[in-house]
């Protein structure tokens, strides 16, 4: 038995019985919409069907929803975009659904747990059975990021099979990733590049420039990386040298790299968030291109660096969350080339969605050395659409008090 | 570890008996509530390595290098969640035990079944023994454990004796045995499980499906020993409400004969409607638990503080909640080392908040219940580790921290 219209009708009122069918599967009421890409920053109802936004307006009748979520005081935006996350391959890896989408995440993309020789077990494992929408950078070493013993294996760096591999997966695969190596020289850097060149796709790169390596940042920035390739980890100072140890001051060919169309990546983790660098750098101007998380098993304990905590650790640094939402939104879709089929409420694009609460108390942000900072904001996820459909739901906005829905099965 | 071996181990480290001991961590001022030691008071907890050394009223501050000030919040054993699913490499719903049992205060999960006598080994290796969280074990009765209903309805797969071999093997991982989805109208899974278990000398952990001709009151009453565990039963599956809603006379002369009852939310097993009602009535179940997996962590929220608190919501108190979730679920599995904080054992500890405000909590059917307060975990000791400190407790602000940095 199903008493749920019932109950709906009573919120919808006459008007609803009157007109027949509802326009919209789910429709969200008087939400504060920011949707970046088409330049909204308002109080919105959103209206949603057959898994698409249909319509994003002023004062949307509830009677047009067969379910209206009240989402007054809270803020609604796309869902979130994480460009560096870990869900095969890497042996912290953790599975994507029960820990992107109850943070409003809808999209993550794998930085480099699969390479060439991998892909196709990462598609079966992780990308089919998600309802996460899981993309993949994948590794230059074809057996992907499984330690270091074949991470520093140039011999499994192949750019022609990786291409290879990319155009046969396009739908998937939206660029390369090159990480952890241990060796000398450019020679890992170089492949990747190669690659990118090959399938026209960019290059997200992790790597460590001391103890060594003769490589540099500003040769990394200026001569290697291509406009639209992306540093991931830009707030570890192992990684790039930002801010210069000795004066303080942020490094010119940082600005000269982001003028080149060089992107810079959050990447939070387990190492690479550091509140001397990060507030540093944020005090100077030098912001994220793309917020993500480099959410691993470690990364997700003591840091809990999932994208709401890195979007309120950036606020607390001073940026506002119109901006960060954009970074977490448009900013990575453009990265991967995905935009706008993700990224914005954009009528007639997928349905992915998120709700915030901007709660206010005390609360304390934890950086990759585990030493805190006290805010008083938090960014929290209430609620998550993906593809049209509610799958998280943490207030129960979507249901019916259990008293008034009868001898209920499950509900829609 | 045997008790005689803890009690050797803190003999010797109490040594020299005169000198004060320096401790690594003290829990101070927290309210503990410890139903297995009737604790349920102020006091402080001190912690050397990964054993529990002291427990008073008062330890000075001084006497550790860190000390972590818990004000309100209440200080429980490590909770232990009875029923999960957490072969991460293995059947297809498992999630990831770290991130989905030490962020809600679980310091011990039991998997239920999702592996079986075939694959265990590789459930252990790829998990268990690479997990913080401790993960211990029902075994499936069926041989290739949960990998959908070609396997799980084959009687073939069903051998109690090499069941009951694995167990002897892992007797400090497996707890028991598991059947479960069985939809052939025989007794063939309950009893080839509950077999297994008699060779083992161990439990066994039901989930049941009544067919024609396999009814409820018989399996409570004729085929289950004292001491085996009815999960999911708040569930739709199973007839423990007559049609005015009053619970049955055999569930009540199951619970006198010994039968327990287990929670085990899931996708499908806990429902306002029926549990209200039999709390109502006074059916509590013995134990709380989550059997959380890829669907019913998402909207019914199935974690171990959402089930617990939603059991608050229903009438039970905090402290009736708490003794369901430590010292109940660790007699069932017959582990008396866990479930308790004593002076000498591990050092397994959650710290809850009971958090006032508008909370809405949803069932498996995800009809709502609104209430004004929840369970909410703080901060986890694992081995003595703080392995989860939400609100930064005991951590420095990076103010005060000095200069640091990744470069080397």
């Amino acid at each position: 038995m199903r008493l749920i219209p019932i109950v709906w009708t009573v919120f919808i009122g006459m008007e609803g019985v009157a007109q027949g069918q509802p326009k919209y599967d789910l429709l969200l009421k008087q939400g504060h919409v920011i949707d970046p890409a088409n330049s909204i920053d308002a109080v919105m109802d959103v209206g949603i069907t057959g898994g698409r936004i249909a319509r994003v307006a002023a004062d949307i009748p509830p009677a047009e929803g067969r379910k209206v979520l009240d989402v007054q005081g809270q803020y609604v935006t796309p869902g979130l975009i994480d460009l560096h996350a870990h869900v095969f391959g890497y042996s912290g890896a953790i599975f994507p659904d029960d820990t992107a989408l109850i943070a409003g995440t809808t999209t993550v993309v794998d930085a480099g747990g699969s390479g060439w020789r991998t892909f196709d077990e990462m598609l079966e494992r992780v990308i089919k059975p998600s309802r996460t929408r899981v993309l993949a950078l994948i590794n230059i070493v074809g057996h992907g990021m499984i330690g270091p013993k074949f991470e520093d294996d140039t011999g499994d760096m192949d750019p022609e099979k990786t291409a290879a591999k990319i155009g046969a997966n396009r739908q998937h695969i939206v660029g390369i990733k090159v990480a952890h190596f241990g060796g000398q020289g450019w020679i890992a850097i170089d492949r990747a590049i190669s690659a990118g060149k090959l399938s026209n796709t960019p290059v997200m790169i992790d790597d460590k420039i001391f103890t060594n390596t003769g490589r540099t940042s500003r040769e990394k920035l200026l001569d290697k990386m291509r406009p639209g390739d992306i540093h991931t980890h830009m707030y570890n100072d192992r990684q790039l040298e930002v801010i210069n140890r000795f004066n303080g001051k942020l490094e010119p060919y940082m600005m000269e790299a982001r003028r080149r169309g060089v992107l810079f990546d959050l990447g939070h983790g387990g190492g690479s968030f550091l509140w001397p660098v990060a507030s540093k750098a944020m005090a100077q101007g030098f912001a994220p291109d793309t917020i993500s998380t480099d959410l691993h098993s470690s990364s997700i304990m003591i840091p809990e660096s999932d994208m709401p905590n890195c979007i309120s650790k950036l606020m607390d640094l001073g940026m506002t969350l119109q901006d960060a939402i954009l970074r977490s939104t448009v900013n990575p879709a453009k990265a991967i080339r995905r935009f706008p089929e993700a990224g914005t409420l954009g009528e007639g694009q997928i349905a992915d969605v998120a709700v915030f609460s901007l709660r206010s108390g005390v609360f304390a942000y934890k950086d990759a050395w585990q030493k805190k900072r006290m805010s008083t904001k938090k960014l929290e996820c209430v609620l998550t659409i993906r593809d049209g459909k509610l799958v998280y739901d943490l207030d129960g906005r979507g249901f019916p008090e259990w008293k008034e829905a009868g001898e209920y099965e499950v509900l829609p | 570890m045997t008790p005689l071996v803890i009690f050797l181990l803190v003999a010797l480290a109490a040594l020299p008996a005169s000198s004060q001991e320096i401790y690594d961590l003290l829990l101070k001022g927290g309210h503990v509530i410890d139903p297995k030691n009737k604790r349920n008071d102020r006091l402080d907890i001190a912690i050397t390595g990964d054993l529990v050394r002291k427990i008073a009223r008062d330890i000075p501050a001084a006497h550790a290098r860190r000390v972590v000030e818990l004000g309100d919040y209440l200080v429980t054993p490590g909770l232990i969640d009875l029923h999960t699913h957490f072969d991460a490499q293995g059947a297809p719903l498992s999630l990831n035990p770290d991130h989905n049992s030490l962020r809600y205060g679980v310091t011990t999960a039991v998997d239920a079944g999702t592996s079986g006598w075939k694959n265990f080994e590789q459930f252990k290796k790829n998990v268990i023994d690479r997990s913080k969280t401790r993960v211990l074990a029902f075994v499936n009765i069926v041989g290739s454990g949960m990998f959908g209903s070609n396997v799980e309805n084959d009687v073939n797969e069903m051998d109690p004796e090499a069941a009951a071999q694995v167990v002897r093997k892992h007797p400090q991982t497996i707890v028991g045995i598991k059947t479960a989805h069985f939809q052939p109208a025989t007794w063939d899974a309950v009893d080839r499980a509950i077999k297994a278990a008699d060779l083992s000398k161990t439990i066994v952990m039901v989930d049941f499906h009544p067919k024609p001709g396999r009814g409820y009151r018989e399996l409570l009453l004729e085929h289950m020993r004292p001491g085996d565990i009815h999960t999911h039963f708040y569930g739709r599956l199973t007839p423990q409400l007559d049609a005015k809603k009053k619970v049955q006379d055999y569930m009540w002369a199951a619970r006198k004969k010994g039968v327990l009852f287990d929670v085990g939310h899931g996708s499908g097993s806990l429902w306002f409607r029926i549990a209200v009602p039999a709390i109502e009535q006074g059916f509590l179940p013995d134990t709380i638990s989550t059997d959380i997996h890829k669907n019913s962590i998402m909207l019914p929220r199935a974690t171990m503080t959402n089930v617990m608190s939603k059991f608050l919501a229903m009438g039970l108190t905090v402290e009736q909640v708490i003794e369901r979730s430590t010292v109940n679920p660790a007699k069932a599995i017959r582990r008396p080392d866990l479930g308790s904080i004593e002076e000498g054992g591990i050092a397994d500890l959650a710290v809850l908040q009971v958090r006032s405000g508008k909370v809405a909590l949803l069932d498996s059917g995800h009809g709502k219940l609104t209430t004004d307060r929840e369970l909410r975990c703080v901060l986890t000791v694992r081995k003595g580790e703080i392995v989860w400190d939400t609100e930064g407790l005991s951590l420095t602000d990076w103010r005060n921290a000095g200069p640091y940095s990744n470069f080397k």
